[in-house]
């Protein structure tokens, strides 16, 4: 669910942003300032130069995130010469294909969800990277194989190619908590689903609410409850077949996803686990869920959201010290290691220049991902990336733990195809949490969906 | 005949009330939105708004100082929690009295205010209605002052912030031009072609006059839904595709049908002799619709343009379809229907300011132009 | 270009090449096709009154014609095409509706919506527009109740999303509930099959203002004497109401319903602002949203049953307006 939750994401951080926002075509740090790796940038400066060409990018990300693309695309243009004109449009998706069809495509297209460039990939209008990107994915990124994977699609001649290059990542298995409420009640952070489970138990026991959960998103409304639905299908199966879930190799009514959406629902379906009760978390936005950790008396002591939710926290919010986060823990019983769940960008090329190519391989520079990431929010699996460049401690440890994953899969809603990843299966997961669907009919409802699809 | 009359009397009493019932019934919702508009987001969701002159009570939480010396066995540190910056900054005017006090988050009233609490080891905490403090523990508490969470009442506070934030931080105001923008030329367009084909429908004889009309009396009630998916793919093919242009066209289209029908039917109505008179004198057909059709039809055209208007500053459908979703496209209501309600979800103070700028313009249209939408409404559905 | 500077320059360049536009054809008309001078000076006079109506109207018919009338057809013809619209399936999509319960039940809430809003807000309008008829006040009480008609249906949305509201501290409805009955938090929005009448209250509450003012004129435009003759029958003021005053008035009533019933037919906003077609509330113009630019081909198909449920009512004002121009 990136997509939404950035574009969300996007019109709140603004207002925090305030006044503070970078205007356009100013350098963010004048090269030689800063924790980034400048000597990466001069080299690439060296080696380039396209002055007077220009370079059109069509993204989907608005407001803040499109102040922080054009700060990254500054520095490409002051290296290149070349002059970079960024659009972002919430309507990405419907845009880039009538682009297509008009025959309009910008230079390179950055997609919200690697899942959205299957389909374009396969008509033919991605220029594919050269193949030895699938080795700069296992050189560069953490669980490199797993990033190569979502950038790669068949092209119209059937083959795979690697098709872009993942720039701007979430992740998702988080648990966010007051650790001042846990100290006061005397709880520690669990390090096992097992302890995760006892917990929210023992809060319950408590008199007090374990979770915030809010499934609301105006037009978006239940894609929350997808995440955890994900993170359950990595904790309980192996990622092999997560992949045969979100590829459609195996039914969506298969038992295994049904017992997913049932261990969301051991905490989402239980009135006294959920602020509110499960109802309820069908019509709290999900930005204002996490309100409830930094209430007097705490409305709940955990909530369970990706790594940009904090720029929909309260004011004056202090990271790390009124709240802080934990991994979404794994099963201790079954061996499945530390999966992580997230989603990110993909960059492809859409014209075939010279400039367009440039680009992609600035985006791999460590640099790229060190300006990008020096803005907040976001977080990079570049290994070579200086994690000094986050914004902040909280990010950084976020970023740690993007870099330790042994298994990183994307958020399967992202991968599926639009009718099912962004409708059938959020609507499903609302009449599954207000209880009138059972999991199984829930289930069976996005399957039939999704075979009339085909 | 006294009971006659006595009857008829209780019979106005209860329609008075029966009216009163159902007056209040259709602006109360509006009311209450409109009064939360004007309140703080932490006084909107501690009491209603029906409540909102009265002082609410909220919890929040502060620490003490630290700065001790020891007396004797044990320490003591007394301030005024209020001092604290975190306190002070939950209460947006002057805080009320404290009324109840806590050391854990789960339980900010635990304590009554005014009492000495015990908690445990020789340490005690009390908490004065003041904000005022004493904390007596048997260790040094070094740097860090004891946590405390309170209640206290925050009063009644009326502001315009949440509309500042709404026209500033949340693009309302851009949203607004936008909005403007759709709604002046999707209104003034369609009136100026409307007119024409209503007068020569209405006063020129030619041969499918009747089926021309039965025609568009017929496309009045063609759901917009039909034309979305055609007439944006023709946009898209002609090179219009979604834009300011294209909406006005789509409006332009949408609109024409009533347009027609509403000013024909007014038209018709005009007195035949004028217009042959000026026939007689030599006026030609151009003349006789500038000189003198247009300026009798004016309530009509008035009607009409009150109508459009209305509907083009109303419409989310036409905008979401033919206007790129971009934030610089976003009229009102696709703002707040796809941008505030989520990223704004339960923060009402903003949703309610936002709801009323957009509506602000077409009720003060409502308003002073009453009349002719009354008239409109009477020419367009009983004839 | 600045959106409102180039909104100026649409009504300028609009306006006055509108004027052009007739101005001018008219011109064209008179003075170089079909001069009124010289020796055919009648005949030309005839042939240029015979052309003249066509410039007037050609404007509006082509705008009719290109935003109305072609996407009757065009979606009716896309219809018929699959999600791509390469493949010609027939009657494909329409099999897939109906055997879709998605589809059904939002064609059946379509018909609730239908039957009951037209219904409540034609009943509410009857009785504001008598209870006001010969109050003091009646004009300001009526003024009230029209409002909501100048409200967006978005607007109004919130409105009462704000009344709904789960918090008894935020939503009237769950104050009083608790207040007086201390029953407590209802979610309105999500109580199955109910909820639907919740969102239906948000449209009647709009349209009671219209039924209202239609039918309060016409009740004025009863003759008096009629009404004197009931009372002075002995008649009480209820059966004067139902015998006397509404079967007078039972045409404009007929046309305030079939009015309101086109408009719940394509009411989109208020499902799509409340709850987005969750909980059972989705009807056919929100289920039709969530295949657009997905699958244009359900989409238009979708959008062709909502035009075929209009059809009587077209038809019938079809039959109207002929029988009136006679």
């Amino acid at each position: 669910m990136n997509a939404l939750a950035r574009k969300f994401a996007a019109t709140t951080a603004l207002v925090c942003a305030g006044g503070a926002a970078i205007a356009d075509n100013h350098l963010l740090r004048t090269p030689g300032d800063g924790p980034y790796n400048w000597g990466v940038y001069e080299d690439f400066a060296a080696n380039h130069d396209f002055t007077g060409q220009t370079l059109s990018i069509l993204g989907a990300g608005t407001g803040v995130d499109k102040t922080r693309l054009e700060n990254v695309f500054a520095y490409f243009a002051e290296a290149t010469g070349a002059t970079v004109t960024y659009s972002g449009s919430d309507s990405f998706e419907q845009d880039i294909v009538i682009a297509m069809q008009a025959g309009t495509l910008p230079d390179v297209a950055m997609f919200p969800q690697p899942g959205l460039a299957r389909d374009l990939a396969a008509r033919g209008a991605i220029v594919a990277l050269p193949d030895s990107t699938r080795d700069w994915y296992k050189e560069n990124f953490a669980a490199g194989d797993s990033w190569a994977d979502l950038a790669s699609f068949p092209g119209p001649d059937g083959a795979t190619h690697v098709f872009g290059t993942i720039f701007g990542t979430d992740v998702k298995s988080l648990v966010w908590y007051s650790p001042e409420a846990f100290e006061e009640n005397g709880y520690e952070v669990p390090e096992t689903m097992e302890a995760l489970k006892a917990l929210t138990e023992q809060i319950a026991a408590d008199g007090m609410t374990p979770f915030c959960l809010g499934l609301g998103a105006g037009a978006g409304t239940g894609w929350p409850a997808t995440d955890w639905v994900e993170d359950f299908m990595l904790r309980t199966q192996p990622p092999e077949v997560y992949d045969q879930w979100v590829n459609h190799q195996i039914p969506f009514d298969d038992p295994r996803v049904v017992a997913a959406i049932e261990d969301y629902g051991w905490f989402a379906r239980n009135d006294h686990l959920v602020d509110g009760g499960s109802k309820a978390a069908a019509t709290i936005d999900f930005r204002d869920s996490p309100d409830g950790l930094f209430e007097f008396p705490p409305k709940c002591l955990m909530h369970k959201q990706a790594s940009f939710i904090p720029n929909f926290f309260p004011d004056g919010v202090e990271m790390g010290v009124d709240v802080d986060f934990f991994y979404f823990p794994a099963y201790e019983g079954l061996d499945l290691g530390r999966p992580i769940l997230g989603s990110g960008g993909l960059a492809t090329v859409t014209q075939d220049k010279p400039v367009a190519q440039a680009f992609m391989e600035y985006l791999q520079t460590p640099f790229a991902h060190e300006i990008f990431m020096s803005q907040g929010q976001i977080l990079t699996p570049h290994l070579k990336a200086n994690p000094d460049a986050y914004a902040n401690d909280t990010q950084r440890k976020l970023g740690e733990i993007l870099t330790s994953a042994t298994t990183f899969r994307f958020d399967g809603s992202d991968l599926m195809p639009g009718e099912i990843g962004t409708d059938a299966f959020w609507n499903a997961m609302v009449e599954y949490t207000t209880g009138n669907l059972t999991a199984e009919e829930a289930a069976a409802a996005v399957e039939t969906r999704w075979n009339s699809i085909k | 005949m006294d009971n006659i009359a006595g009857q008829k009397s209780s019979f106005v009493w209860a329609s008075n009330i029966a009216t009163l019932t159902l007056v209040l019934l259709w602006i109360i919702p509006t009311l209450g939105l409109f009064v939360s508009s004007f309140r703080d987001r932490d006084q909107i969701s501690a009491s209603g708004w029906w409540k909102a002159p009265f002082a609410v009570e909220l919890t929040a939480r502060g620490r003490t100082g630290a700065d001790t010396a020891p007396e004797g066995d044990h320490f003591s540190v007394s301030g005024n929690i209020f001092d604290d910056r975190e306190a002070r900054a939950a209460f947006t005017g002057d805080p009320g009295a404290v009324s109840a006090f806590g050391i854990k988050g789960a339980e900010p009233r635990a304590f009554q205010v005014g009492t000495t609490a015990d908690l445990g080891g020789g340490e005690t905490l009390t908490v004065n209605p003041d904000g005022s403090y004493v904390w007596v523990t048997p260790e040094d508490p070094g740097n860090r002052g004891k946590r405390i969470y309170f209640a206290a009442k925050s009063p009644p506070k009326l502001t315009l912030a949440n509309y500042r934030t709404v026209l500033t931080s949340d693009n309302m105001s851009r949203a607004f031009m936008n909005t403007l923008t759709v709604a002046v030329p999707a209104t003034i367009i369609p009136i100026l072609v409307a007119a024409f084909a209503a007068y020569s429908l209405a006063w020129m004889e030619f041969k499918i006059r009747g089926l021309l009309i039965a025609g568009i009396v017929g496309l009045l009630v063609v759901p917009i839904q039909l034309a979305l998916v055609p007439v944006l793919n023709l946009h898209n093919a002609v090179g219009i595709g979604q834009s300011f242009p294209g909406i006005w066209l789509a409006h332009t289209g949408f609109g024409m049908p009533l347009a027609v029908y509403l000013l024909r039917n007014y038209m018709a109505g005009l007195p035949r002799d004028i217009i042959e008179c000026a026939r007689v004198d030599g006026a030609t057909d151009f003349q006789i619709f500038v000189k003198i059709i247009l300026p009798l039809s004016l309530p009509a055209l008035a009607s009409f343009a009150i109508f459009q208007f209305l509907w083009t500053w109303n419409d989310l459908l036409v905008a979401k379809v033919f206007l790129p979703s971009a934030d610089e496209y976003k009229v009102m209501t696709v703002k707040i229907a796809d941008d505030l309600l989520g990223s704004r979800g339960g923060d009402w103070g903003i949703l309610a300011a936002a709801a009323f700028v957009s509506i602000a313009v077409p009720l003060a249209v409502f308003f002073s132009l009453q009349r002719f939408l009354v008239r409109g409404l009477l020419a367009g559905s009983v004839k | 270009m600045n959106p409102v500077f180039q909104g100026l320059t649409t009504i300028v360049l609009g306006v006055s090449g509108c004027i052009a536009y007739f101005y001018t054809s008219n011109l064209v008309l008179d003075r170089v096709l079909y001069p009124a001078r010289g020796p055919r000076i009648t005949e030309n006079i005839a042939r240029a009154n015979q052309i003249r109506p066509w410039l007037f109207i050609f404007p509006a018919l082509f705008v009719l014609f290109v935003y109305l009338a072609y996407p009757v057809v065009g979606s009716a013809f896309r219809s018929l095409f699959n999600r791509s619209g390469a493949d010609f399936i027939g009657l494909g999509n329409y099999v897939a509706l109906l055997q879709s319960p998605d589809f059904r039940r939002a064609f059946l809430n379509n018909a609730l919506w239908a039957l009951f809003v037209p219904a409540a807000s034609v009943a509410f309008g009857l009785l504001a527009a008598q209870l006001t008829d010969k109050l003091a006040w009646g004009n300001a009480a009526k003024s009230l109740i029209f409002m909501p008609m100048a409200i967006s249906f978005v607007g109004a949305s919130l409105i009462w999303k704000f009344v709904y509201a789960v918090d008894s501290d935020i939503g009237l409805v769950n104050a009083i509930l608790l207040g007086l009955f201390g029953v407590g938090p209802v979610d309105v929005l999500q109580i199955p099959f109910w909820n639907n009448f919740f969102l239906m209250f948000i449209l009647i509450w709009i349209q009671t203002g219209f039924a209202m003012v239609i039918l309060s004129a016409a009740l004025r435009g009863i003759p008096e004497e009629t009404v004197e003759a009931a009372i002075i029958d002995g008649a009480n003021p209820f059966q004067t109401f139902f015998r006397i005053k509404v079967p007078q008035i039972f045409p404009t009533i007929v046309v305030v319903w079939t009015t309101i019933t086109v408009g719940s037919l394509k009411i989109f906003d208020i499902v799509y602002a409340t709850t987005g077609g969750n909980f059972g509330t989705e009807i056919l113009p929100s289920y039709m949203m969530s295949f657009m630019f997905r699958d244009d081909g359900r989409a238009t198909a979708v959008a062709l049953v909502i035009m075929i449920i209009v059809l009587p009512v077209m038809i019938s004002n079809i039959r109207q307006a002929q029988k009136e121009i006679r």
